[in-house]
């Protein structure tokens, strides 16, 4: 094109100039064009917040707000920098968290209260002429007015309610269930407090005054590794994601690294990058299986059976045949592998029994305090029995002397790991090991082993106060346990991989299908990088393991693993166990917060588990009996008469587990009928426990008088997401339609439990109110009575921590609560303020009796060194001792919301403290009234630090916290320091003047701070890893040894097999019956597959999970995955609706066929919520169900174990959990697809 | 000045959460509509069952069909761009920019509702010219027609008023983004192929239009909407 009619040939404009030598020109032209792409990415502010999903990514985000809407977010790219050679950490961030800002206006939003209609309506007529309290009084007495409501839950018949209102029933109903029942019949359930520990706190702080009680979900999701507890001591503890990248040799076994730990998998990929091996362990081909060098598919399930053999292999090679000088050093410093096992004859045969103590001995080897729980080795300088150092009984009564210094007292030691040569040992004897491998349900492999396999073991006789006795060291029983041949003859022990026996390589194959010489590979590649880098061989585990019934198997033979090649406490080494968001890092400054230990202590806690199994009734339905599970060794009891929620009785009344409700009676009438017979309370209600007058609530989880009455959702989608035995939820504690197929054991006709009343009619609706708090109509919400709107991630301040890296960073108001909505703090805040507004007259000053378990990390962790229950005569019942503490609390319920808006004088009177320690917080305090200002009104608060908004709470946990305040952590570090006798002082020292405030979190995410509360440490030399303090601080572990506990002891451990690590195959729970299956009956075509349950790449549990965005990327709706094999067998093909059920209840979804499935399993991923595109069961006739829905929980009586050293309850620290893998269910492709959506009919369940 | 229609107050009313003041005012709601005669006769005869409704029953019952319907149905939301953008990044920036309309307008936000909350527009329009009621509302034409549809196939009371709106605006019945929206055939639901075909990915496509919004998660929605065979007219509540 020409130029000429646009250039000026005569004139030159003015508005033309030049600049830089004429090199640059100003023009004028317009540029309005400009304008799309300015307003497009246009803002008036970015806010910095992340999302509070349980999911450990705990991202930062950079919020985008315009005209006071949230218009989009991207990934924030401060996190400070990782030291010289190091990756760094950002971006994080996923496609689920990205797509945040388009939830907060979805249409499933929860825009005002909504309360059901039916309920509004009795309550609204009653209250015309009636105080709120009276009103729901009256309501709740009249049966049929009750039945109303909560036989219609979940099917619709919401209206919306204002505020007030909706806050007035819910304080009324607390006020008459506390009155009427006791405080402990208000529960509330909400999870993973390190996602939003504000939000946590304001729910937990609210029924914490009120003496309602917090339920455990850590354990109950089954993400709890109880291996970690029983090994360690230690809840959860793990390495950081960027020690990824120090690792020599990654092991992924059972955890999809990109899929469900996105935002750190780049660590793993740079660490590959580096030269680090990697091998991948998972029965499909999942994500993470084409990052390995090698991937080995065992069967599912098996996991233990590969980890026993790659543990023969390790032991083989650098053990025995060739001794490796540091993994020997390592085993013997910081496993109790010296220790001595003292040897049971139990029917003229041997058998592994307790560790040896001081106690055992006559002159108790000088030790006069705790002698019974000192364990004893073997010095190699003359042979003799020392107590050394460390173990728990150093712990207690005795300071400076419990540490991990190799000595006894003062005397040098050096222990003795084996007595196998001549010279050590007095004889060879053979000692009973059980095995459970010779057989397993139909789909499983089994072997022709005996169940009893007696090996040689090396032993010295030692004269114990009570005669003469056989012992032998943990090592030499280890070896003998794995089958190793030593040269001592006998049967059942290998010299070579391919012999057929347990645990060679060649047997593994048998029962994996793993083929041999990969297992070998694995192992020996995995102990020479670890002997190379001195412990640099990581393993990373999760859920694929840790969700069956035996996962302390799986785990504990990888916990093996890893401490014979001296991997844990190293860095680049360990144990990474990423299931669940255990780690709130400003723990203990958190804990007054949240469980109001400011006010009053002991709070009320109890495990989820255990409460869930005995009030939605699925001990009811128990298929798995004690004796299935029995050790063929186990010495002598009643086991074979007992059901499990007999055993959880027992673990209950002997103080083992929490109990709530805890009595029949209200906890506040006892408390008052001890008063008026003039005594003392814990001595009353012993008295009154042990005459019978009164009944553990434990014993009859049936009667009206011990269900559980209110019940508070937050933060969670219980129902939608984790209600293992979901169906059983539905008709027992909700009381409305479920798909429950199966029969309870009283139709079955089958044995009955000893300890818990059976009742032939079961219960239907225990609770009165259930209420949850959620920014999303969630399957929960939907089977509500009253549903309060919440403020979203980006509507509300609070705090953020992960396992995954080390920083603390805030959750923000980048705009005010949409909607309707209050943040969790407010929301609690107006039901405190309305309660206490409500209830003088009714309630005023009262004591309440709290029954306290015996607890980890204090003096009662040694309170039952041996087994015995009061209720059988066995001993007396002595609180705290032998049963639960009676712990007497006071309740002041008209102040409770003066008590919810400030910091209670306990924190300067008693100080503050965790894990075993406490120190002062008077300067604390002093700094927190400069900060939040104090209380002005008059009144029990007037003076005390102010706690009025989240920012407020926010600053008390960060104020209390050694982690985000250096001088908190000196002291903390000072303290622990008088039971080491060691000074720890100089890893927190540097960072004396370090104050974390919430507007520095706000600025950019924080590292924390070295504490005590964590066995891991922050510094510029190391990443974060677990037990670094133990192995560089000489910090014992908190276990009976004090070292890592390989070998378990306690009497139930061996009665049920699991002294030693063994292989155990799934249990059978037997929900696939011939009544049930009528597919088999009509003869159609289908399936019987095992359950698996993984989580997904959607969503983050049922988060996301309705999000339009992540459904398109995957089906749209709920999806079930099957191998192509099995597919054909059954006549399915991609996408057909398929309907899975057993005798637990029936869901319906379409089919994905794929490759990457292993025949015999089907996958459904992790929480698909049932308010998207769930048509109807062919089954039930109802709505079909969720993931939940063909489950059930068992529970397992070796994680009721208390009172005893590390296996003593805390709060998800220890106890019964929910495992879920081991279901199987009939799989047949739907005939008629219904998909239920006529206008609702809300006429009640039948 | 140009007239304001107090009509667009009327039917922004009639779409809002049934309260006692509701239905003492659901008279006065019909006179003014006959009185101003913006809506045509047809369209006031057809509003009739819900005015009667609304006067006639157990607020509770109106309450719990209202939250069924508009607060728990996202097919059925009343935030107008759930319908368009959905969860797209687009929602933000057009919600932004209908906040300005109001402001431009004279007005600001006091309610808690989002901006595209229809019964907020509505209000609004009773503020404006009656040439600016139609073009606006013949902008969200196709979702009004598309909200109608859904609705008239549930046998709701409530379809009469989005009738009534898409009537004012004047939208084509067959047009596309109409259609677009109403993905739904009106097969017989047991038909498991003609569900196969509703449940299909659609296949995405990037560019070359980027203001086109999110195609895939509209379409999801739409399909959402469940097909229901229409009751016998006896019994037909909603």
């Amino acid at each position: 094109m020409s130029h000429l009619l646009d250039r000026l040939n005569f004139l030159k404009s003015t508005r033309v100039g030049t600049f830089a030598d004429g090199h640059g020109q100003t023009t004028i032209e317009n540029r309005d064009w400009e304008d799309v792409y300015r307003n497009r990415w246009r803002h008036d502010k970015i806010v910095r917040s992340t999302h509070g999903v349980n999911c450990t990514g705990s991202c930062s985000w950079k919020i985008y707000v315009k005209s006071g809407i949230v218009t989009w977010e991207t990934q924030q790219t401060d996190y400070p920098r990782t030291r010289a050679g190091m990756p760094n950490h950002e971006p994080r961030g996923c496609a689920r968290g990205a797509s945040y800002s388009w939830y907060l206006y979805s249409a499933n939003r929860v825009k005002t209260p909504l309360i059901r209609a039916r309920l509004l309506k009795s309550y609204r007529r009653m209250r015309k002429n009636n105080s709120p309290i009276e009103a729901w009084s009256k309501l709740q007495s009249d049966p049929i007015l009750r039945a109303d409501y909560t036989s219609t839950r979940g099917k619709g018949g919401f209206v919306r309610a204002e505020w007030d209102e909706a806050v007035e029933i819910i304080a009324a109903a607390n006020a008459y269930t506390v009155k009427t029942y006791g405080p402990d019949r208000v529960v509330g359930f909400s999870p993973i407090p390190a996602m939003s520990m504000v939000s946590y706190a304001s729910g937990a702080r609210y029924l914490s005054l009120l003496g309602g009680a917090c339920l455990s979900f850590y354990d109950w999701y089954c993400d709890l590794p109880p291996a970690s507890p029983q090994t360690w001591g230690e809840q959860t503890d793990v390495p950081e994601s960027a020690d990824w990248y120090n690792a020599g040799f990654l092991l992924l076994w059972g955890s999809n690294v990109p899929q469900t730990r996105t935002p750190d998998a780049h660590f793993y990929t740079e660490a590959r990058y580096r030269g680090a091996k990697s091998a991948v362990i998972c029965p499909d081909y999942s994500e993470a299986a084409k990052f390995g060098d090698i991937w080995l598919a065992p069967k599912q399930g098996t996991d233990a059976a590969v980890a026993m053999a790659m543990g023969h292999v390790i032991l083989r090679e650098f053990h025995l045949d060739r001794q490796t000088p540091y993994f020997s050093d390592y085993a013997r410093r910081y496993t109790d592998m010296p220790m001595l096992v003292r040897l049971d004859e139990q029917d003229g045969r041997l058998v592994p029994g307790r560790l040896l103590r001081a106690a055992d001995f006559d002159d108790k080897l000088g030790q006069q305090n705790n002698p019974e729980w000192k364990t004893i080795a073997l010095d190699r300088e003359g042979g003799n029995p020392v107590a050394p150092n460390g173990s728990i009984g150093f712990r207690w009564g005795e300071k400076g002397k419990w540490n991990l210094e190799q000595k006894s007292g003062d005397k040098d030691v050096d222990l003795r790991m084996s007595l196998v040569l001549e010279e050590n040992h007095d004889a060879v004897v053979g000692v009973d090991f059980p095995y459970f491998g010779g057989a397993a349900s139909e789909t499983f492999a089994k072997t022709d082993h005996p169940e009893i396999l007696t090996r040689n073991v090396p032993v010295k006789k030692l004269k114990l106060a009570d005669g003469e006795a056989y012992v032998a060291t943990v090592f030499d029983l280890f070896c003998a346990n794995y089958g190793l041949d030593r040269g001592l003859g006998g049967d059942f022990v290998a010299s070579d991989y391919n012999q057929n026996t347990p645990f060679t390589p060649a047997w593994a194959e048998a029962i994996t299908g793993v083929p041999r010489d990969r297992i070998i590979t694995v192992a020996r590649e995995f102990a020479l990088n670890a002997e190379k880098t001195e412990g640099k061989s990581m393993v990373i585990l999760g859920a694929g393991l840790n969700h069956w019934y035996h996962m302390d198997m799986a785990y504990r033979g990888i916990i093996n693993m890893l401490a014979m090649c001296g991997c844990i406490g190293k860095s680049g080494g360990g144990w990474s166990h990423y299931v669940g968001q255990e780690k709130l890092r400003p723990q203990t400054g958190w804990i007054p917060l949240a469980f109001a230990t400011d006010w009053a202590r002991p709070p009320r806690h109890m495990n989820g588990t255990s409460f869930f199994y005995a009030h939605t009734d699925q001990w009811r339905y128990e298929t798995l009996k004690p004796e299935e599970i029995l050790s063929p060794t186990a010495p002598a009891g009643d086991w074979k008469d007992t059901s499990l929620i007999d055993l959880n009785i027992r673990a209950e009344r002997m103080g083992w587990l929490p109990s709530v409700p805890a009595f029949k009676t209200n906890p506040m009438e006892v408390a008052k009928s001890a008063k008026a017979a003039g005594q003392d309370i814990p001595a009353y209600v012993a008295s009154q426990l042990t005459s019978g007058q009164l009944e553990m609530s434990a014993e009859d989880p049936d009667a009206p008088e011990n269900w559980p009455r209110n019940m508070f959702v937050w933060r969670s989608n219980i129902l939608g997401s984790s209600g293992k035995g979901h169906e059983y939820f539905l008709k027992h504690l909700l009381g409305t339609d479920h798909g429950i197929q199966g029969k309870d054991l009283g139709e079955e006709g089958q044995r009955k439990p000893i300890e818990a009343k059976w009742h032939d009619d079961a219960p239907r609706g225990k609770l009165d109110l259930l209420v949850t708090i959620d920014f999303r109509m969630s399957t929960t919400a939907v089977y509500s009575d009253i549903v309060l709107p919440t403020a979203s991630w980006y509507e509300k301040n609070d705090l953020n921590t992960s396992d995954m890296h080390p920083f603390i960073h805030p959750l923000q108001a980048a705009v005010d609560p949409a909607y309707d909505s209050k943040s969790d703090w407010e929301i609690f805040k107006f039901i405190a303020k309305k309660f206490s507004e409500m209830v003088p007259g009714y309630l005023g000053e009262e004591t309440d009796i709290v029954a306290l378990p015996t607890l980890h990390d204090s003096p009662s962790e040694l309170a039952q060194d041996q087994v015995r229950d009061w209720k059988q005569g066995e001993c007396e019942l002595i609180p705290g001792k032998t049963a639960p503490a009676f712990a007497t609390v006071t309740r002041d319920y008209p102040n409770l919301y003066k008590r919810f808006t400030s910091v209670g004088p306990l924190m300067e009177k008693v100080g503050n403290g965790g894990k075993g320690i406490s120190w002062d917080t008077k300067t604390e305090i002093a700094q927190l009234k400069a900060l939040n200002g104090t209380v002005a009104e008059a009144g029990i608060s007037e003076g005390q630090v102010r706690i009025e908004s989240d920012i407020d709470a926010a600053e008390v946990i960060l104020m209390l916290a050694p982690e985000t305040n250096g001088e908190v952590a000196v002291k903390a570090w000072d303290a622990l320091g008088t039971h080491t006798g060691h000074d720890h002082t100089h890893l927190a020292r540097a960072k004396e003047d370090e104050k974390i405030r919430f507007r520095d979190i706000a600025a950019q995410p924080r590292k924390i701070i070295s504490s005590p509360t964590w066995s891991g440490i922050e510094s510029d030399e190391v990443c974060y890893n677990a037990g670094y303090t133990n192995v560089h601080e000489l910090i014992p572990w908190r276990t009976l040894s004090g070292r890592q506990q390989l070998y378990q002891d306690h009497l139930w451990m061996r009665a049920f097999g699991e002294g030693f690590v063994t292989w155990r195959p799934p249990v059978d729970l037997k929900t696939v019956t011939d009544e049930v299956n009528i597919s088999a009956r009509n003869n159609e075509p289908h399936l019987v597959l095992n359950f698996i349950t993984p989580h997904q790449k959607w969503g983050i549990h049922s988060t996301y999970s309705d999000n339009l965005l992540m459904l398109t990327l995957n089906r749209g709706g709920p999806v079930l995955w099957i191998s192509e094999v099995d597919a054909k067998k059954a006549g399915i093909r991609d996408n057909d609706w398929v309907e899975a059920y057993n005798a637990n209840g029936a869901l319906a979804a379409r089919a994905v066929v794929s490759q990457r499935i292993k025949e015999g399993t089907l996958f459904m991923y992790h929480a698909q919520e049932k308010i998207v595109n769930t048509p109807g069961s062919q089954i039930t006739g109802k709505r079909a169900g969720i993931h939940n829905s063909v489950t059930r929980v068992t529970l397992k009586p070796t994680h009721m174990i208390g009172g005893y050293a590390q296996l003593s309850y805390g709060f998800n620290y220890y106890g019964t959990v929910g495992s879920n893998r081991d279901e199987f269910v009939i799989l047949r492709k739907m005939e008629k697809v219904d998909w239920m959506d006529e206008p609702v009919k809300t006429e009640a369940a039948e | 000045m140009e007239v304001r229609q107090k009509t667009w107050k009327a039917l922004s009313a009639l779409l809002c959460y049934p309260s006692a003041e509701l239905k003492e005012a659901a008279p006065e709601i019909a006179a003014i509509l006959a009185a101003e005669g913006v809506i045509s006769p047809a369209a006031q005869v057809a509003l009739k069952p819900l005015l009667r409704d609304l006067q006639k029953s157990d607020l509770y019952d109106l309450q719990e069909r209202y939250v069924l319907l508009f607060d728990r149905s996202r097919t059925l939301s009343l935030n107008l761009f759930e319908h368009v953008h959905g969860e797209s990044r687009d929602r933000g920036p057009a919600m932004v920019d209908l906040l300005e309309t109001y402001r431009a307008g004279g007005f600001d936000l006091v309610s808690t509702e989002l901006p595209d909350h229809l019964p907020i527009l509505l209000e609004y329009l009773s503020t404006r010219p009656i040439a600016d009621a139609r073009e606006m509302l013949a902008d969200a034409g196709h979702i009004l027609a598309a909200l109608a549809e859904r609705l008239q196939r549930r046998d709701s009371c409530y379809a009469a008023v989005f009738a009534a709106l898409v009537e004012f605006a004047d939208v084509p019945e067959d047009a596309e983004l109409v259609q677009d929206l109403l993905r739904v055939k009106e097969d017989d639901p047991e038909d498991l192929a003609a569900l196969d075909s509703v449940w299909e990915e659609a296949e995405i496509t990037f560019g070359p239009d980027p203001g086109a919004g999110c195609p895939v998660g509209r379409e999801m929605l739409a399909n959402m909407d469940p097909v229901i065979n229409p009751p016998s007219a006896a019994t037909a509540q909603n």
